[in-house]
């Protein structure tokens, strides 16, 4: 009878810092990875910008959600894992999409609800997956993605593929009961399942202080789990990279799952309508100062000694790209409201003329676009 | 083909769909060495192994939102929910996560959830729920109430095989008093389709789950001749059957276990009273047990639940009309 080896055992740690980054491996974090991340970044940081005027001008409906000050997280975990495994981000992680491939302007077509974007106009803003580039579609119910992808990374175990299943969960996630369960399930079948925590310090006007108790989610993860767990500056891409692409590492040589608490601060509010008039203008202003993620990288780049003109072209590109994707998303058809009710299910159920059922041919019950 | 109960019924679609297909593989609370709460993974564990036989924590929750990931990439897996009552934890992963998916992306969740609903074991508020109309009308979902063997049998080989997910809501007062000529491997019951299991001309009982016994035992007596129709798939609803039945007899009653508000019943009433009023002769009646939840002591729990006797008397009322 196969069984499932036992977790190892983790002693409770008390007083965790910031790793430090000769610890992260920074230092071998290829150069290409590094504009790759900052293409990333900055594609995230403006087309964010760009849908804030878009819904202030009228032309997005609904609301807009961004992750200003949160990008490096969201580049740095998507960028580190391989093309075969998927991942479930949530609303602050658009830089997560497009280093699986997606699209500018398809996210775009999102956020215009058109009928070519990846819900097709049956949602909006950062609430699509694209299941052909293994990105799982948001849900607003947070905490529920969590055991989902332990469950994706159960069948990976179970088929015996080198392949790993990722979420971001906000610190706000860990009061749902979802995430409790996910991480005990993650722990006792000890499946390649990498969890990436976004702790921005509010759950939207709530500070962590008033969630709970232990505000060290790391060490919660490691003590309560037994899930080996890192917490780093969540400002810091190349530190998050290298923290990200080492669970991602562990996960798939087969040491179960792994955590990475990335600290940061939401350096906008909840979403649009929310000016986060309840985080002191001073730390917000140091944050924009000295932790913006965007000028972090460059200034490391520089560092590096990469060309100011070579910055600049990676900004401008990033640039380029999205007003493009923009005005290819806006060329979009809108959806026909004739299409409302198509694909409910993968298999509608009707009957013919005899009375027995009859099934749609496979594939007819998928959605256009 | 040997004879069997309705709970072998269920054993022997869980072996076949595991024997046949490597994508399946079931999931939930005690299914392993114990062979589950009421035996309907008995011995399976020791024929498929510890990874396609999953005992889990007791977190509902976690383990169908697992479920939904292993769907995702390709998996088919079929969670056992160890009493019907317990699908209000799961709620958000069934209705949020499961339900919804496919429509807003395309992406293919085949899932199954099976779960023992229904009273008359003296279970109470919590162990003898019929919670199928909490999702009757949630697009995205199928909901199958199998009220034979057979179909005990067919609907979940159809279930397992279906690309959507679908709930499985088996009748555990049926487990062991059920008990007919087991089908074959290859049989099927096709999800969304009503069958009349007794025809007739003068009412129509639509039913489904634990009210087709009740509804065939009801009438076997009676003068009148009683046409049963059991909806097998509670949710989407075979409206065409239940219109043509209620056109051949001009007399409705909808009898169903959940408590008399919620649930499938009150979906049937208004589709005739939309699309059959002018087929009736008399008012629809409902037989249902009153908006109460499920009670444990013996004289409470026969009071409430629908008995042939009971619907004998509330038939009894429709004909005379």
């Amino acid at each position: 009878m196969p069984t499932f080896p036992r977790p190892p055992r983790c002693g409770w740690r008390s007083g965790s810092s910031l790793t430090t980054e000769a610890a992260l491996d920074v230092p071998s974090v290829p150069g290409a990875t590094r504009l790759e991340l900052l293409r990333l970044i900055l594609l995230q940081r403006l087309f964010e910008e760009r849908t804030l005027t878009l819904y202030r001008q009228g032309r997005i409906p609904g609301s807009v959600y961004n992750g200003r000050g949160q990008e490096a997280v969201a580049a740095a975990a998507g960028l580190a894992l391989g093309p075969d495994d998927v991942v479930a981000p949530l609303n602050r992680e658009l830089a997560c999409h497009f280093a699986r491939g997606v699209t500018v302007a398809h996210a775009f077509r999102n956020f215009l609800g058109k009928a070519t974007g990846p819900t097709f106009g049956r949602d909006g803003n950062m609430h699509f997956g694209v299941p052909e580039r293994g990105v799982f579609p948001l849900v607003s119910m947070l905490g529920n993605l969590c055991p989902v992808v332990v469950g994706a990374a159960l069948a990976f175990k179970r088929r015996g593929e080198a392949r790993v299943a990722l979420t971001f969960l906000g610190e706000g996630a860990f009061s749902v009961g979802d995430v409790h369960e996910g991480l005990g399930l993650a722990g006792v079948w000890q499946v390649p399942a990498v969890f990436v925590i976004q702790s921005n310090g509010w759950s939207y006007s709530t500070p962590v202080e008033r969630q709970m108790v232990n505000t060290n989610i790391a060490e919660r993860i490691e003590g309560g789990w037994s899930i080996p767990a890192r917490r780093v500056d969540g400002t810091d891409a190349l530190a998050v990279y290298a923290a990200v692409r080492a669970a991602v590492t562990r996960a798939r040589a087969g040491e179960g799952p792994q955590a990475v608490e990335a600290l940061s601060l939401r350096m906008h509010g909840h979403a649009a309508h929310d000016d986060a008039r309840y985080v002191d203008r001073s730390l917000r202003e140091d944050y924009e100062r000295t932790r913006d993620p965007v000028r972090r990288l460059q200034e490391r780049l520089r560092l590096d000694g990469v060309p100011e003109a070579k910055l600049e072209a990676v900004r401008r590109a990033a640039e380029e790209e999205v007003a493009a994707g923009l005005a290819e998303a806006e060329a979009a058809p809108a959806p026909d409201p004739a299409t409302l009710e198509d694909g409910v299910y993968a298999h509608p159920v009707r009957r013919d003329d005899a009375g027995s059922a009859v099934r749609e041919p496979l594939g007819s019950g998928r959605c256009r676009g | 083909m040997p004879e069997g109960t309705y709970l072998d019924a269920v054993h022997a679609a869980l072996r076949d769909a595991l024997r046949e297909d490597e994508r399946v593989f079931l999931l939930g609370e005690d299914i392993g060495a114990f062979g589950g709460a009421f035996g309907a993974t008995r011995g399976l564990l020791e024929e498929f192994g510890a990874e396609r036989v999953l005992d889990t924590p007791i977190a509902e929750e976690g383990f169908v939102g697992a479920a939904i990931g292993a769907a995702w990439v390709g998996e088919r897996p079929v969670v056992e929910l160890q009493f019907a009552d317990f699908v209000s934890c799961p709620f958000d992963a069934i209705v949020t996560v499961a339900a919804k998916t496919h429509w807003r992306s395309g992406l293919r969740l085949p899932l199954v959830i099976r779960a023992p609903s229904g009273g008359g074991i003296r279970g109470g508020p919590f162990h003898a729920s019929s919670p199928e109309g909490w999702f009757v009308g949630t697009a995205g979902l199928k909901v199958v109430c199998p009220g034979t063997v057979e179909d005990a049998y067919g609907l979940l080989r159809a279930a397992v095989e279906d690309d959507d997910p679908v709930l499985v809501f088996e009748h555990k007062r049926l487990y062991r008093s059920l008990r007919a000529e087991l089908p074959g491997g290859d049989h099927r019951t096709p999800i969304g389709v009503a069958r009349v299991v007794q025809a007739g001309t003068d009412a129509t009982v639509v039913t489904y789950g634990g009210g087709v016994p009740i509804a065939l035992e009801a009438t076997a007596e009676l003068a009148a001749g009683v046409e049963v129709l059991d909806l097998r798939t509670v949710w989407p609803l075979d409206e065409e059957a239940i219109l043509e039945s209620v056109g051949r007899t001009s007399r409705l009653l909808v009898l169903q276990e959940a408590s008399r508000s919620g649930g499938v019943a009150g979906h049937v009433l208004s589709l005739v009273a939309r699309r059959g009023f002018e087929l009736l002769d008399a008012p629809p009646a409902l037989h249902a047990p009153p908006d109460t939840p499920v009670p444990f002591a013996p004289e409470l729990e026969d009071a409430y639940l629908p008995s042939a006797a009971s619907l004998r008397v509330a038939l009894g009322e429709l004909l005379d009309y």
